[in-house]
């Protein structure tokens, strides 16, 4: 059985067919890429497959449930984490804050967090270790708002690890980020890649086909090719590109 | 899945489409005419000046405009007759990378019928961005390839301005249609394209690739 499945989605906004009859498959322990040009519906698709926009038709099961129309809240809670296009940390926290209140235990009293679970050395282990996992041990207490762009991502990615999901879904990773943002993010998330399951949104080819064990392009609303990497770049066309470069 | 079969994939039927302007004395400003049928799953490559009716004739085909005279059937079926919202399960079409939807509409939807598909037979891609640094193209291509190969018919239209334009039509199409000055004549390969009245001279320089 597939970790998480998505089988013949539809989506329109009015007359507008957005998605057209995509299908995707992603396996437990791998990294799975979803590239494509702007306005091909990559983003609408993620905002599907995440429960924030509801398919017109079709069908998202994972772990063999069918999650398709619930909340993203619910869904978040089966297990799948996402990080966001745009920054959403809380700036006037610190940066083991920001993990702190993402941790279930937080989630779950969902008020009076804060100055009470700093007091909760457990919590704060298990923060330290997922700052570790993205590479921020020694900014614990740096407020995320001064953070470099590079390590707001670092640390959104953080975030998104403290709930401890088993499939984690990051929405354009790379934005924003110039070469060396995007060489140390490739190295970070290619240590992820190691312990959990991961699905990437990207534009970003190059950094796509070094990190993805299988990606889907999209485009037109239509999943137009699909394949490892190797299998992609097979193509006179792609081999001219530069993405064929990098093999 | 609804598949409709025996009729051709497309018949284009005395079509016209007249622009006029003035109110007491008429006087056309274009006038686009097509009439063929293609029978089987292609590729059919689209060429033609700008303002020669290319669009015009995509938005006929597609149901979003409403012709002057004749008809357009879709897997047998009157695209023209289909409710609107539903005439992308006959004909999709998409300008660069989004879908073009703009229904001039004549009567409710509820007096029309429903489509004999549930998915879209014919794709017609207009002006689809190539780019020769990312890769896309081939994905592009090969997804022809795969809608064809399911049954579908492409209609790829490209305005060539590089060499490596008039590459991919000469590699990716079965077929050709020129439209000029709101003709349309048609070839079937791509050596026969060129000896059609007006490409050559369309095609300039990239005429010898």
């Amino acid at each position: 059985m597939a970790l998480f499945e998505a089988i013949h989605l539809h989506k329109r906004f009015g007359d507008q067919v957005v998605l057209e009859d995509i299908s995707l498959t992603f396996e437990a322990g791998q990294l799975s890429g979803i590239m494509g040009p702007n306005g091909a519906g990559k983003s609408t698709c993620f905002n599907v497959l995440t429960g924030h926009y509801k398919p017109n038709a079709g069908k998202v099961m994972f772990e063999g449930k069918d999650i398709t129309g619930l909340p993203p809240r619910v869904i978040a809670g089966m297990g799948i984490a996402r990080s966001f296009q745009l920054m959403n940390l809380f700036d006037e926290f610190t940066v083991i804050e920001n993990i702190l209140v993402a941790l279930p235990e937080s989630v779950a009293k969902s008020f009076n967090i804060g100055h009470d679970i700093m007091g909760n050395s457990s919590a704060t282990d298990r923060a330290a270790d997922v700052l570790a996992k993205v590479g921020l041990t020694g900014r614990e207490l740096e407020l995320a708002g001064n953070l470099p762009y590079g390590e707001r991502r670092a640390l959104e990615i953080g975030v998104a690890l403290a709930s401890e999901p088993r499939l984690l879904f990051l929405d354009e990773p790379t934005q924003g980020l110039g070469a060396d943002g995007t060489a140390r993010l490739e190295e970070l998330i290619g240590e992820l890649k190691k312990t959990y399951s991961i699905v990437i949104i990207e534009h970003d080819m190059k950094f796509l086909f070094g990190l993805a064990d299988t990606i889907s392009v999209i485009h037109w609303g239509q999943v137009i090719a699909q394949g490892s990497p190797d299998q992609l770049r097979d193509n006179e066309w792609v081999r001219a590109s530069k993405i064929g470069d990098a093999a | 899945m609804t598949t409709p079969t025996q009729a051709p994939m497309l018949e284009v039927k005395g079509l016209k489409k007249i622009y006029q302007r003035g109110f007491i004395k008429r006087q056309e400003t274009f006038r686009l005419e097509a009439d063929f049928t293609i029978d089987k799953p292609q590729v059919v490559g689209v060429m033609g000046p700008n303002g020669s009716g290319k669009t015009t004739m995509f938005e006929l085909i597609t149901g979003s405009n409403q012709p002057t005279a004749g008809e357009v059937l879709c897997a047998g079926q009157n695209i023209h007759n289909v409710k609107y919202r539903q005439r992308d399960r006959l004909a999709i079409h998409y300008h660069q990378s989004y879908q073009v939807r703009h229904f001039s509409k004549t009567k409710p939807s509820f007096l029309m019928e429903n489509p004999v598909s549930d998915y879209p037979m014919i794709h017609l891609f207009d002006e689809p961005q190539f780019n020769t640094q990312d890769g896309y193209i081939g994905f592009m291509l090969e997804f022809f390839k795969k809608l064809r190969a399911e049954g579908r018919l492409v209609f790829l239209c490209v305005h060539p301005n590089e060499p490596f334009h008039t590459k991919i039509m000469r590699e990716a199409c079965d077929q050709y249609i020129f439209v000029q000055k709101g003709s349309v004549s048609r070839a079937g390969t791509y050596d026969e394209l060129l000896e059609v009245d007006g490409v050559r001279d369309y095609l300039g320089a990239l005429a010898a690739y």
